[in-house]
C-alpha cells in the first residue's frame, strides 16, 4: 500500500508543475530562511560553551539605581580581584581584564626584536594570569601556570604568533610595542583555536601581574577601570554570594570613599548598590544593558530572529495548506472512489500525510541547497562565518526528522480534510467543494498577509531610523574629517605634524587629541561640581575631555555661549574649560560662561559651552562633557576638502614618512568610523529587511497560486458572464476585488500590532523616528500594489478566456 | 440477499425536505439481475447508493446477507462492503493517476492481498476483459468503451458477489454498450448478483426483473425474459 501511495504521490507530484514548483519553491524558501536563521541562532548561543568549568566561570557585575534607573556596570579598582580570592572561600580564583584607552591604548605597534620597522596591531588587553583558566583558555605553547606570571610577559594567538614568528618558535621570544625598546615583552604563551566562539577573543594579553599603570594603583579603591572574572567552587550558592559580596564595599570601598564623599551620599551608594555573578555564557548575549565597553550581541535579536523563522515556516504550511485544499476538488473523486472499493478514512488520511512528508522531504533538500546558496551573502551581512554543520553528527538526522514533523504538520489539516469527504457525494456530484474550507483559507490568506505587513512595517520603521541615525545633525560636522590614529609615535614632532599638515591647501582645520565623538577612542569618565560644593552635592557625573585649541573648529561644533579656546590667552591652558549644554543643565548653571567647576580637585573657569553633541550611539543620551586645554597626541583629526582627496593622502603620507620612517601612516574617516558605530543596526536593518521580503515572496506566491486555482474554479462563471456581454475590466475586478479584500483585512488588523511593536522597538533609542501616519499608509499601498500585481497575472489571463472552449467542457 | 423494508430516505436543505424514496420495498435473491428504471430524479441513483452501502437510509430496514446494514457507520459499511460489492459508474470513475492494472489493483490492496497474489487476479481478470494488453496505459489514454471494462474488471476483481451498475452504457456508443451488457450478463451467468440503474429499454433487457420507481416509489415490476449474450 506504502508502494502505491509513493506511486500516486509522485504522480500528482508531476502533474500540476505550476502548482508543485509553488508549493515545493514556497515551502523550500520557507526552510531555506529557517535554516539560515537557526545557523544564526546556534551560533549566536554558542558563545563560550567551550568553557569545560562554565558553570563555575562567572564575571561580576556591580548594579547601582541612580534617580530610580538602574545601571549595571562591569568596572571595579585594582584591588578588587584580589580582595575577593581572599575574602570569600567560595572563590577559587579571581583575575582581572582591562581593555582601556585612556590607559594603555587596545591599538599598538609592534616589532620583534629583529624588525626596524613596526606594524600596527589590534586587541591589545590586559589580564592577569588566572583570566587563562578561568575562561578556559587553550595554549599550544607555554603552560597556563606561567605563560603570565612574570612581569612583562605576554601571551599571542596562535594566528600572530605564526605571523611574526613563522617558525613555530615564539615561546620565550621578545618583541617590542610602541618602540619602547627599554621594556621588551616576553611571549610566555600561544593561544590555541578556542573551539566555540567567545567573547573573550584578542590577539595580544599583556599580563596585568607585577604591573601598575601609577604607583599606588594596586591598592587604590577609588579608580575603578577593570572587569573582574571569578571561578566558584562546584556547587556554589550565586545568590548568596552575591549577597555576601556587598561585604566587600563595606570593608574597602567605604573607607576609601570617606572623605571623597559625605557619610549620607556613601550609605545611599551602600544601599541602591549590589553585586551580580553573570555566568560567562551569558556575556555574549546579556550584556546589552552593562556597561563594559565590549560589542555584543543581543538576546532579544535571537528571539526576535526565532520569531520570523517561526512565522516564515508558517507562512510556507499555510501555502502547503492553502494550495492542497484549493486542489481539493481534483482529489474528491479520487477519496470517494478509493473509498467506493475499500479504503477506510484512517487508509486515506496516511496516504496524504505520506504525499506532505514527501513533498516536506523535497522542500527540505531544496531548502537546505538554497540554504546552502544563499549562505555566503548571509554571513557577510549578518558578519558571520557560519558554515552548514554537513559533518556534524546530528544534522542529517535533525533535518529528516524536521521535514517528517514539517511534513506531518502541515499535512494534517489537509488530509483530514480530503478524507472527510463522503463518496456519494462524490459521485453524486453534490460535494460543495470550496466554501468550507474556502473559509478557512481567506483566514490563512489574511493571517499571511497580516504577518507580512506587519514585518513590512517594521522594515520601513527600522529604515527611518537607520536613516535617521545616520543622518541625524549630531552637533559636529562628520563629514571630511580625516582621523590619523598612532600619532603619539611621533613624540614632540606631533606639533610638526600638525603645522605640517595645516599649510596643505586641501586642509582647512587640524587638532590633536585622542577624545574623538565616536566610540573607540578615548573616554574619561569625572564627577564635577560647582566650585566649593564637593562633599556637599552629589556631583555630576560626566566626562573630561583633553583637546587642543582648534579641536571645536576641527569638528565643526557650535558655542551656544562664550568663546573658543585661544592660544593667545595663557589662563586657557591651565584653566579654561568648554563644557556642554548637558553639563550646564546638570550643574544648574545659570549663565555659565564665567562660572567655576571643580573635577579631581582643580578649579576650571567655564570660558564657554558648546551646544550638545552626540560622543555614543544614538541609543545613548547625550552625557554632561567638560573640554579642556591638554596634551593626547595618538590622534590627529584634520577638516579637508573633498576635492582631491587622492592627492592629499599622498602629501600627507609624504609628511608622515618624512617624520616617521619607521611607520607606516594609518588614517580613517570619521563619517566611516561613525557608520561603524551604528553597524549593528545597520546590520539587524538589514538581516530583517531581508527575512521580511522573504516572508512577503512566500506570502505572495501562495496568492498566486490560489488566485490561479479561483480562476480556475471559476472557469464556467467567468465564460457565462462573457457571453452575456461582460467586459474585460468586469471579469478582472471581479476576481480580483476577493483578494483585495483579504488584503485590506490584513491591514486593518496588522496595523495596530505593527504599530505596537515598532514603538516598543523605538524605545531602545534615546533619539528617534516619530511613528507616523504616513509608514502605515506606505505600507498599505505598498502590500496592495503588490498583492494586485500579483493576483493580476491570473485576472487578466481570465478575462481572455474562450468561453465556448470552457462551457463545451462543462 | 438483500431485502429492503419501507425504506425512506430525505434530503433536507435549510428550507426544503425532498423525499427522494418514499416505502420502497425490495427483495433481491442471489444470482439475479435486476434493472431499476424510472425518469431523472425519481430517486433509482439512491436507491443505488443504499444499496451499495455508500449512502443510510433515513427510515426502514435494509438486510445484506441477513445482516441488518442500513444504520451502520462508515468504516462498518467499508468492511461489509470490501469484497462483497462492486461498482459500475456511468462515468466509468477510474482514477486518473493510475495505470490500468493499478486501478483495477486498488480493492485488493485495501483487502491486504499479498502483491503476488494481487497480480495474478488482477492479470486474469484483465486477461479476461481483453483489456490486458492495456494494463501500463492511463485511463485518459483509452476509449469510453475500454474504460468501462477496467471499471468493470476493478468490480470483479475481488469475486464481489454483487456488483451495482449505474447506467453502465450511458457514456459509450451503441457497440461498447453492448459488449459491456455482454460482460455484465456473463458475469451474471457465472452467479454475480447484479442491480443495473438504467435509462435504456435495451439495456433493461439484460435483466430478469425491472423496477420502475417514480417520485421515490416502486409503481411496477416485472419479470423479463433476458438477451442471449451476444458474442
Amino acid at each position: 500500500m506504502f508502494k502505491n501511495h509513493l506511486k500516486i504521490a509522485w504522480r500528482n507530484i508531476s502533474k500540476d508543475r505550476m502548482f508543485t514548483t509553488i508549493k515545493i519553491g514556497g515551502f523550500a524558501i520557507g526552510i531555506a530562511a529557517c535554516i539560515l536563521i537557526f545557523l544564526f541562532i546556534r551560533d549566536e548561543v554558542s558563545y563560550d560553551t567551550h568553557n569545560t568549568k562554565k558553570d563555575q566561570a562567572f564575571r561580576v557585575i556591580g548594579e547601582i539605581m541612580l534617580n530610580g534607573e538602574k545601571r549595571q556596570h562591569v568596572f571595579f579598582p585594582s584591588p578588587f580581584a584580589q580582595a575577593l580570592t581572599n575574602d570569600y572561600p567560595e572563590i577559587i580564583k579571581s583575575g582581572r581584564f582591562l581593555k582601556h584607552e585612556l590607559l594603555s591604548p587596545v591599538g599598538k605597534e609592534l616589532r620583534t626584536l629583529n624588525q626596524t620597522q613596526s606594524n600596527f596591531e589590534e586587541e591589545f588587553v590586559f589580564v592577569d594570569p588566572s583570566l587563562l583558566e578561568i575562561l578556559d583558555i587553550p595554549l599550544v605553547l607555554g603552560s597556563r601556570e606561567n605563560a603570565l606570571s612574570a612581569p612583562n610577559s605576554i601571551v599571542l594567538s596562535k594566528e600572530k604568533a605564526d605571523k611574526y614568528f613563522p617558525e613555530g618558535n615564539a615561546l620565550g621570544k621578545q618583541i617590542i610595542l610602541d618602540n619602547d625598546v627599554e621594556n621588551p615583552y616576553t611571549i610566555g604563551g600561544v593561544m590555541g583555536i578556542i573551539s566555540s566562539n567567545t567573547h573573550f577573543k584578542y590577539d595580544f594579553l599583556i599580563t596585568k601581574a607585577h604591573h601598575e599603570f601609577w604607583e599606588g594603583e594596586s591598592a587604590n579603591w577609588l579608580s575603578s577601570n577593570y572587569a573582574n572574572y571569578v571561578l566558584v567552587k562546584p556547587g556554589t550558592d550565586i545568590a548568596s554570594l552575591e549577597e555576601k559580596l556587598m561585604q566587600t564595599f563595606d570593608k574597602y570601598a567605604v573607607p576609601a570613599l570617606q572623605g571623597n564623599a559625605s557619610e549620607e551620599e556613601i550609605r545611599e551608594m551602600r544601599n541602591s548598590s549590589r553585586f551580580i555573578l553573570q555566568p560567562v555564557t551569558d556575556i555574549h548575549l546579556r550584556s546589552v544593558d552593562i556597561q563594559d565597553n565590549l560589542s555584543h550581541s543581543d538576546i532579544r535579536f535571537v528571539w526576535l530572529f526565532g520569531g520570523i523563522a517561526i512565522f516564515i515556516l508558517l507562512l510556507a504550511c499555510i501555502n502547503f495548506i492553502n494550495l492542497s485544499t484549493a486542489k481539493s476538488a481534483n482529489r474528491a473523486k479520487e477519496v470517494g472512489l478509493r473509498k467506493t472499493v475499500g479504503a477506510f478514512r484512517q487508509n486515506l488520511v496516511t496516504q496524504f500525510l505520506i504525499e506532505s512528508v514527501i513533498f516536506s522531504f523535497i522542500s527540505f533538500g531544496s531548502g537546505v541547497f538554497l540554504a546552502w546558496m544563499l549562505l555566503p551573502y548571509f554571513n557577510e551581512i549578518a558578519s558571520k562565518e557560519i558554515l552548514i554543520p554537513w559533518g556534524a553528527l546530528w544534522f542529517l538526522p535533525l533535518i529528516v526528522l524536521a521535514s517528517i514533523v514539517v511534513g506531518i504538520i502541515a499535512g494534517l489539516y489537509p488530509s483530514f480534510y480530503l478524507s472527510s469527504f463522503k463518496p456519494v457525494d462524490v459521485l453524486k456530484g453534490s460535494l460543495s467543494l470550496g466554501s468550507k474550507s474556502g473559509n478557512l483559507r481567506s483566514g490563512l490568506v489574511i493571517f499571511q498577509f497580516s504577518v507580512s505587513v506587519i514585518l513590512l512595517i517594521g522594515t520601513l520603521v527600522i529604515y527611518k531610523q537607520m536613516d535617521y541615525i545616520l543622518n541625524k545633525e549630531l552637533g559636529f560636522n562628520k563629514d571630511q574629517v580625516l582621523v590619523i590614529k598612532g600619532t603619539n609615535t611621533l613624540g614632540d614632532k606631533v606639533n610638526t605634524f600638525k603645522e605640517e599638515l595645516i599649510s596643505l591647501s586641501g586642509v582647512h582645520q587640524v587638532s590633536i587629541s585622542d577624545y574623538l565623538p565616536i566610540t573607540e577612542t578615548k573616554r574619561n569618565g569625572n564627577a564635577f561640581w560647582k566650585e566649593g560644593r564637593v562633599g556637599e552635592n552629589k556631583g555630576v557625573a560626566g566626562q573630561m575631555w583633553r583637546v587642543d585649541e582648534d579641536y571645536i573648529k576641527t569638528m565643526g561644533m557650535k558655542l551656544s555661549s562664550g568663546r573658543d579656546f585661544s592660544k593667545d590667552r595663557r589662563d586657557d591652558a591651565e584653566s579654561g574649560a568648554i563644557i556642554n549644554e548637558k553639563m550646564v543643565e546638570q550643574l544648574g548653571l545659570t549663565d555659565p560662561v564665567g562660572k567655576k567647576i571643580t573635577n579631581s580637585g582643580q578649579v576650571f573657569e567655564v570660558i564657554g559651552v558648546v551646544e550638545d553633541f552626540h560622543f555614543a550611539s544614538l541609543k545613548e543620551a547625550i552625557q554632561p562633557l567638560c573640554m579642556a586645554i591638554g596634551n593626547e597626541s595618538s590622534i590627529v583629526t584634520a577638516r579637508i576638502n573633498g576635492d582631491s582627496p587622492k592627492d592629499l593622502i599622498k602629501s600627507i603620507h609624504a609628511i608622515w614618512d618624512d617624520l616617521s620612517p619607521n611607520q607606516s601612516l594609518r588614517y580613517t574617516f570619521l563619517d566611516q568610523r561613525f557608520e561603524v558605530m551604528h553597524k549593528d543596526i545597520q546590520r539587524l536593518g538589514i538581516i530583517f529587511n531581508s527575512f521580511a521580503l522573504f516572508a512577503l515572496f512566500v506570502a505572495c506566491l501562495g496568492l498566486f497560486a490560489l488566485s490561479a486555482f479561483m480562476v480556475e474554479q471559476r472557469n464556467k462563471e467567468i465564460s457565462i458572464r462573457i457571453v452575456l456581454g461582460a467586459s474585460h475590466f468586469t471579469i478582472y475586478k471581479l476576481l480580483s476585488k476577493d483578494f483585495l479584500k483579504l488584503v485590506v483585512i490584513s491591514i486593518v488588523i496588522a496595523s495596530p500590532i505593527a504599530w505596537f511593536v515598532m514603538k516598543r522597538w523605538l524605545e531602545d533609542f534615546e533619539y528617534k523616528v516619530t511613528l507616523n501616519w504616513q509608514v502605515f499608509v506606505w505600507c498599505a499601498v505598498l502590500v496592495t500594489v503588490i498583492a494586485i500585481l500579483t493576483v493580476s497575472y491570473q485576472s487578466i489571463s481570465a478575462t481572455f478566456i474562450k468561453p465556448l472552449k470552457s462551457l463545451r467542457t462543462e | 440477499m438483500i431485502q429492503i423494508k419501507n425504506l425512506k430516505k430525505s434530503f433536507r436543505t435549510e428550507e426544503v425536505e425532498t423525499l427522494a424514496l418514499n416505502n420502497v420495498n425490495l427483495t433481491v435473491e442471489e444470482g439475479e439481475f435486476v434493472a431499476i428504471m424510472g425518469p431523472s430524479g425519481c430517486g433509482k441513483s439512491t436507491l443505488l447508493n443504499i444499496l451499495g452501502m455508500l449512502d443510510n437510509p433515513t427510515e426502514g430496514s435494509y438486510h445484506f446477507g441477513g445482516e441488518e446494514v442500513g444504520k451502520l457507520r462508515e468504516n462498518q459499511r467499508t468492511r461489509i462492503r470490501k469484497g462483497n460489492l462492486g461498482f459500475v459508474f456511468q462515468s466509468f470513475n477510474l482514477i486518473d493517476e493510475l495505470t490500468v492494472f493499478e486501478n483495477v489493483e486498488l480493492p485488493l490492496i485495501y483487502l491486504n492481498m499479498k502483491k503476488s497474489e494481487r497480480e495474478q487476479k488482477v492479470n486474469a481478470v484483465l486477461e479476461r476483459m481483453k483489456i490486458a494488453h492495456r494494463e501500463k496505459h492511463f485511463p485518459q489514454q483509452l476509449s469510453g468503451g475500454q474504460q468501462q471494462r477496467v471499471a468493470i474488471a476493478r468490480a470483479v476483481v475481488t469475486n464481489a458477489k454483487l456488483i451495482l451498475a449505474d447506467e453502465p452504457t450511458g457514456n459509450l456508443d451503441s457497440k461498447n454498450g453492448i459488449e459491456v451488457m455482454n460482460l455484465l450478463t456473463e458475469l451474471n451467468q457465472e452467479g454475480t448478483t447484479i442491480i443495473m440503474v438504467t435509462h435504456s429499454d435495451r439495456d433493461s433487457h439484460y435483466a430478469h426483473r425491472i423496477i420502475n420507481l417514480f417520485d421515490g416509489q416502486i409503481v411496477t415490476e416485472s419479470q423479463n425474459k433476458p438477451f442471449e449474450v451476444n458474442a
